[in-house]
């Protein structure tokens, strides 16, 4: 039997490398808006390079707006949200898993 | 648009409703983002033993980046626990409420603290400047800068 292929459909889904180990798990949120990853943050409309996210020497990881709005007020002591240490921004890990 | 805060309240109030709230606490309001009453009691041995309080959290559109206005509320069928950190005038002296505030913190995480800070008070007593402070204290405790010595709670 000869089967002609006339039509597909590609299908593509992405996710932000968090570099975490539990990357399948569909609940990593971003801690201070509480809105995953592949989403964005609250003050944006659309997912993807335009909300990126940042990464802290410490391993944390945020939307970037959202890091940034908490870092930029007096109360955050540019502390880090999740651990209190100085904010220290890690150079972005592209590519570090393939 | 929906602001920070409304967004991020949803999604609290969503889990609330799903998963309930810390033993011991119970969502009695939340009809808007803007305030939410909880009752308050700790569970087993403890000095406040069949208290309940009840809770006021206050959220302005910043929040989590901004912390909530949190107090004991005061009226007919509420009293402020007796505690060396709550004022008579139900207002709260608790670090994370103020500069230890982390926009990852929540309303249930907020609550569990406040309720392990009563659970391992040893003396029932007000603040020694409660006078003092409760006629200055301007109404809503976030405008207080309070000093905060022991140990952060």
């Amino acid at each position: 039997m000869k089967v002609h292929v006339k039509h597909w459909n590609a299908v593509a889904q992405w996710r932000w490398n968090t570099g975490n180990a539990e990357e399948d798990d569909e609940g990593d949120v971003c801690g201070i808006c509480r809105v995953p990853f592949e989403g964005c943050c609250p003050a944006c409309k659309m997912p993807g390079d335009d909300c990126p996210l940042i990464w802290g020497e410490c391993s944390h990881v945020f939307h970037m707006h959202c890091l940034l709005k908490w870092i930029g007020t007096v109360a955050s002591k540019q502390q880090c949200p999740m651990d209190r240490r100085t904010w220290v921004t890690a150079e972005r890990k592209v590519n570090n898993r393939t | 648009m929906a602001s920070i805060s409304s967004r991020r309240l949803r999604k609290e109030l969503n889990e609330i409703n799903a998963e309930g709230c810390p033993c011991g606490i119970k969502l009695l309001n939340a009809d808007n983002f803007e305030v939410w009453y909880f009752s308050i009691e700790v569970l087993g041995e403890s000095l406040y033993q069949g208290e309940v309080f009840k809770l006021m959290f206050r959220f302005d559109s910043n929040y989590p980046i901004s912390s909530p206005a949190v107090q004991f509320v005061i009226g007919p069928d509420a009293q402020a626990p007796i505690h060396p950190h709550v004022y008579s005038n139900g207002h709260i002296c608790a670090s994370i409420l103020g500069n230890e505030w982390s926009p990852v913190l929540s309303v249930s995480a907020v609550c569990v603290t406040l309720q392990s800070m009563l659970a391992s008070c040893k003396t029932k007593e007000r603040p020694v400047d409660n006078d003092r402070y409760v006629r200055h204290a301007p109404e809503n405790p976030k405008k207080t800068r309070f000093h905060y010595d022991g140990e952060s709670v």
